[in-house]
């Protein structure tokens, strides 16, 4: 086995040990509780709450779009942190390019906005 | 070694802007439709072809000036390059995009379609690929195919109240992403074996002895399949008849050329500079995949009933065509020489005769609503112009001299026995046994067209085309012909070479 290989074997022992761990927590588990099941402790676990209706319920669509906005800012938010740290490095260019960036994502949320994304009617 | 990192001073990298020009009109022009809409929404409707077809045209006048000044410029280490390669492949991309504009302008006006964010998506697509052309490196190269597919995803879905053109745009996209998984995967195997994203890199990482063989083959091999995917080369093209099917049609003669020829340009760059030290890991694999694409193409192509399905599977079987040369480049300098300029024709040439097959098909459908077989019966007796158009498209397509397909496939086959080996012999037979079925099905329509009635009950008025279409079908139809009567005029543009990158 090469050296390129042999640095994978950490990953597949790393993984066999996590499927191994897994599986003996639950096992010790099963073995020493008691099993005393009603009907109330079966039921699916919901915040505390009684469950309603079908777990494959439909989400509302537009909770698709506020995901989406979340997630472009999100990723902004990544670019944008570690930019701050190195500003007085960047300079003048720094500034430029990420005013750029922010402004072709900025239009996202422009396009957004005027196409009534983001009311909730 | 975090404080290591931060106490480098930051170096502003140098750009030259001349040569990124083309991708910052198209990015500008791409804003500025966006602006637009935002502006004016439904009143910005009229304007929006118009803008995006003057920004396309805007966008070749730098190609121009950079093709002129003819000097070879490279940006971020070498990650993006600027050579006769990669102009002559932004020129035919935003060429065909052009195209692609004048098929869209009374099919997007008409029907009940988002007219503004076509234009915006188009755009921003034919960004990508131009992107695509320069990258010589894994990742620059797969933000250029993020940027190209993401907005062709969308595209393909554009009738939005049409099961067949969802069903089109979520096959497209699902196998676009898993061809996706499956290339990064392969980028990610590279990497780690040489150390590099950078093309020129890997050339030297990858070359026997130098890394575990079992790696690089998986990495060459799951790249090469993800490319695979974005070509349609057999048996990866499950996804291009229903999408094609279903997709818009000019949605369908954009993914067809252009998405296709930009799936080859990566596949170009990688093969010539990233791989060129491994010709026995990745001859083997494209010699198979070519033979299966022109065979699988071909024949399932016989059995077709609708025009647009049909040209689908050629567009398997006209991938394998390009696919072939690839599998012999490796022999020597000369021979890929010969291999790249032979697929770089064949990518401008098929553009030209694809899209004008496309163009119509869209001129016809206005009159039947359909891209059935039937529905092109006796075409000649009401649309004389427009049969001619399709003859002479699809006999260019099926490599009848003196049209342009005949010029691409005769360099095809040139270039496959100059490697004087009996793989590419064998690929050089294979192409020309191919080339005989697909006449047999390209025959038939042409057949329909001219011999047979109009179906019963049929409107035979004569079928009024409109300009924009025209004007599509004489670039296209100009383009054919002149590619076949006077060869020497593409093959002048067409002499490239990417050798030297690899050094």
């Amino acid at each position: 086995m090469s050296e390129f290989l042999r640095t994978y074997l950490t990953v597949g022992i790393f993984g066999a040990l996590g499927v191994v761990l897994v599986g003996a927590f639950l096992g010790l588990g099963r073995l020493l509780r008691p099993s005393r099941p009603t009907p109330a402790k079966t039921e699916n676990y919901e915040s505390g709450v009684d469950p309603i209706g079908d777990g494959w319920s439909q989400a509302n669509i537009r909770y698709y779009v506020f995901a989406l906005l979340f997630v472009m800012f999100d990723v902004e938010a990544v670019f944008i942190f570690p930019w701050a740290t190195r500003l007085e490095a960047y300079g003048m260019f720094g500034l430029v390019e990420m005013a750029i960036f922010i402004f072709i994502l900025l239009l996202g949320l422009l396009y957004a906005w005027r196409k009534g994304m983001l009311r909730w009617v | 070694m975090g404080a290591e990192v931060l106490a480098l001073a930051f170096e502003r990298p140098p750009i030259d802007w001349h040569a990124v020009a083309p991708e910052l009109v198209l990015l500008g022009f791409g804003a500025l439709l966006t602006l637009i809409d935002i502006a004016a929404l439904e009143r910005g409707r009229a304007l929006m072809s118009a803008l995006a077809s003057i920004g396309l045209l805007a966008a070749m006048v730098p190609i121009l000036t950079l093709a002129l000044d003819g000097a070879d410029r490279a940006m971020f280490g070498g990650a993006y390059v600027i050579d006769d390669y990669a102009l002559i492949m932004k020129a035919i991309f935003v060429l065909a995009g052009y195209v692609v504009v004048l098929l869209s302008v009374n099919y997007v006006a008409e029907g009940d379609y988002w007219e503004n964010e076509y234009y915006q998506m188009l755009v921003s697509s034919i960004l990508g690929m131009v992107l695509m052309a320069s990258a010589r490196d894994l990742v620059t190269i797969f933000v250029a195919l993020e940027l190209l597919s993401i907005p062709a995803y969308l595209m393909a879905t554009w009738r939005k109240r049409d099961l067949a053109s969802n069903e089109a745009g979520l096959k497209y996209y699902l196998m676009g992403v898993f061809a996706s998984a499956v290339l990064l995967y392969g980028m990610s195997l590279l990497y780690g074996v040489t150390g590099s994203t950078m093309l020129s890199d890997i050339a030297g990482g990858v070359a026997a002895g130098a890394a575990p063989p079992a790696v690089v083959t998986l990495g060459v091999i799951f790249v090469v399949v993800g490319f695979g995917f974005k070509v349609s080369a057999f048996p990866f093209h499950t996804w291009a008849p229903d999408t094609y099917e279903g997709a818009p049609t000019p949605v369908t003669a954009f993914l067809s050329v252009a998405s296709k020829a930009a799936g080859f340009v990566a596949l170009l760059s990688l093969v010539f500079v990233g791989f060129w030290n491994r010709t026995d890991v990745y001859q083997p694999v494209l010699w198979v995949l070519a033979a299966a694409s022109m065979f699988g193409g071909n024949l399932m192509a016989l059995r077709q009933k609708n025009l647009v399905r049909l040209l689908a599977y050629s567009g398997v079987a006209q991938a394998g065509y390009m696919l072939a040369p690839l599998a012999v480049a490796g022999t020597s300098a000369a021979v890929a020489d010969r291999a790249l300029a032979a697929v770089v024709t064949y990518l401008a040439i098929y553009a030209a005769m694809n899209l004008g097959a496309f163009a119509v098909i869209i001129a016809v459908a206005r009159r039947t609503a359909s891209a059935h077989i039937d529905s092109f019966r006796g075409l000649f007796r009401y649309g004389p112009a427009l049969a001619v158009a399709m003859t002479v498209f699809l006999m260019a397509l099926a490599g009848i001299p003196p049209l342009g397909g005949w010029f691409a496939k005769f360099e095809i086959v040139l270039a496959l026995i100059s490697a004087s080996t009996v793989a590419g012999t064998a690929l050089g037979v294979i192409v020309a046994v191919n080339s005989v079925i697909a006449l047999y099905y390209y025959a038939r329509i042409a057949s329909y067209m001219w011999v047979e009635d109009p179906p019963e009950g049929a409107d035979t008025s004569p079928i009024s085309t409109p300009l924009a279409v025209t004007a599509a079908l004489v670039i296209t139809g100009g383009a054919t012909l002149v590619f076949g009567i006077l060869p020497q005029w593409v093959g002048r543009f067409t002499e490239v070479s990417l050798l030297a990158a690899a050094g």
